[in-house]
């Protein structure tokens, strides 16, 4: 399904990716994890040449292409097999809630006007929109904001869709209604490589987990391997680090914590019906 | 001295047949430098090369130099230009045979390209990188992305910037009547020194002029509440 061998890019002489390899499975959801500047948001980006890697091939659905070589439409044809949803939404500002999801599949997939329309209005049902069709983005909160771009990204129909950090700037009490449509499709059995801090989703929706730091994947395995005998020091630390935080921020305020972890008990209405 | 205000009324009346030539004066020019400015925005926003160093140039000169100036400079220049290039090719005299107001509206579209691309090209960078990422990654090629996402947002906020150049246009094309075209400007000049009453057929242009610029002004601000009515949510 995707395949990345031998990844490398620099930024200003700073070398983020030092020979990446990575591979996922059709129907799996993998998690990158890792400290900030590990290089996980780029190799993201690699996969669909936001980034564009100095070295090493990118392989996604039927499209493989070469760093060094790679030419504009190849690029092109290796997007139309994915799609991204953005730590920061970027959502179209100018077009309305179904305009947005709608726009992809009009503009680049070349799909009739009320055919992307009816596939428009099924994703956002799905996320839970029903209701804000016509709105613009700056009516919406963040969290109905990230949930309008899972849907764009749903309703391309994608081989895997790349999550960057899709809850790290969304407001505490709104991260749950976003990771909870995110568990939703995943059971779907959708192909997702998910970029993320938030620990305890990664453990329960993923199929396996990597670990990155310093530019390289430091382990990797399924997220008892990971989480519960990791053998790196690295991953150790990593993850001693991170729970030494939640349990001072358990200790302050447990209710919030917990909740990302029961999340279907607090879906927004209209999530709900479509988890079970 | 006194003041002839009845006579105002019959300059106004004699200076406003001329409203066509300043409107002719002010849109041609801004709707040739309107191509010229996107193409040189675009341009400068990719760093397109070659292209990239003489578009930063063109800009540089023109902004930094008096419009009257470039007219000045195309009236006196372009005809030496032409006639060389005429005799190249065998023909002689032919620049005299350009009516004088073409070379007016040719050194005004290269002020108002100049002008016109700097706004454009805020306008461009006022709009986030995520929304051009997002656009590549359903699948949008570069002109797409730029079409459908970046410049209908570009061009909506640049609006006002848009509409001062119009204005500031509007009264640069006064100075067209230095080579005696018979704009606003130039029809007061006339009928202030036929009838000995200068201030009077001053008095009557400017109240021309600033009537078109309160009529842009708000037909200017109805289109951008209409073109920017996504921004205005409030809920954040």
């Amino acid at each position: 399904m995707i395949e990345l061998k031998g990844i490398k890019k620099t930024f200003h002489r700073q070398e983020v990716l030092k020979g990446v390899d990575i591979k996922v499975e059709k129907g799996q959801v993998v998690t990158i994890l890792g400290p900030s500047g590990s290089g996980k948001t780029t190799l993201l980006r690699c996969v669909n040449f936001l980034e564009q890697p100095d070295e090493g091939t990118v392989q996604v659905g039927d499209i493989t292409i070469q760093a060094q070589e790679a030419k504009k439409k190849e690029i092109i044809s290796l997007r139309k097999q994915s799609a991204m949803v953005f730590q920061h939404y970027n959502l179209f500002a100018h077009k309305t809630v179904i305009e947005n999801v709608m726009e992809g599949l009009i503009v680049a997939q070349k799909v009739k006007k009320a055919e992307a329309r009816k596939r428009s209005e099924q994703v956002l049902a799905k996320v839970g929109l029903s209701d804000k069709l016509n709105q613009y983005p700056s009516q919406l909160s963040g969290g109905q904001q990230q949930r309008v771009g899972i849907a764009r990204a749903l309703a391309l129909n994608p081989q895997v869709i790349l999550f960057d950090e899709p809850t790290s700037a969304l407001d505490p009490e709104l991260v749950g209604e976003v990771l909870a449509v995110i568990k939703s499709i995943a059971k779907e059995g959708i192909t997702m490589v998910i970029v993320t801090h938030e620990m305890s989703f990664a453990r329960e929706v993923s199929d396996h987990v990597l670990f990155m730091d310093g530019g390289v994947i430091v382990e990797e395995g399924t997220p008892e391997d990971v989480f519960q005998k990791p053998k790196q020091e690295r991953t150790k630390r990593f993850l001693r680090r991170l729970s030494g935080e939640t349990e001072d921020s358990l200790l302050q305020q447990p209710q919030p914590q917990l909740q990302t972890e029961k999340s279907p008990n607090i879906l927004p209405e209209g999530v709900a019906g479509h988890v079970v | 001295m006194t003041i002839d205000i009845p006579f105002i009324w019959t300059a106004l009346k004699e200076i406003i047949k001329a409203l066509p030539v300043t409107m002719m004066l002010t849109i041609i020019p801004l709707i040739a430098g309107f191509a010229i400015g996107l193409m040189v925005a675009l341009i400068r926003v990719y760093k397109v090369r070659i292209l990239n160093p003489i578009a930063n140039g063109y800009v540089s000169f023109l902004r930094g130099t008096p419009i009257i100036m470039h007219i000045m400079l195309i009236y006196f220049g372009l005809p030496l230009f032409i006639d060389a290039a005429a005799e190249m090719f065998g023909l002689r005299g032919q620049s005299q045979l350009i009516p004088i107001s073409i070379f007016v509206l040719f050194a005004l579209s290269l002020s108002a390209g100049a002008y016109l691309s700097e706004a454009i090209r805020s306008g461009i960078s006022s709009i986030s990188k995520g929304q051009t990422e997002a656009a590549y990654s359903v699948g949008m090629n570069t002109f797409q992305m730029m079409t459908r996402i970046v410049l209908p947002q570009a061009l909506a906020q640049s609006i006002p910037n848009l509409t001062n150049i119009f204005i500031g246009f509007l009264h640069t094309s006064s100075i067209a009547f230095i080579v005696s075209q018979k704009e606003l400007t130039g029809a007061a000049n006339i009928v202030a020194s036929t009838n000995l009453k200068f201030l009077e057929a001053f008095i009557a242009a400017g109240l021309i002029y600033w009537l078109l610029t309160i009529l842009a002004e708000s037909i200017s601000s109805f289109i951008e509440k209409k073109a920017t009515a996504y921004v205005k949510g409030g809920v954040r």
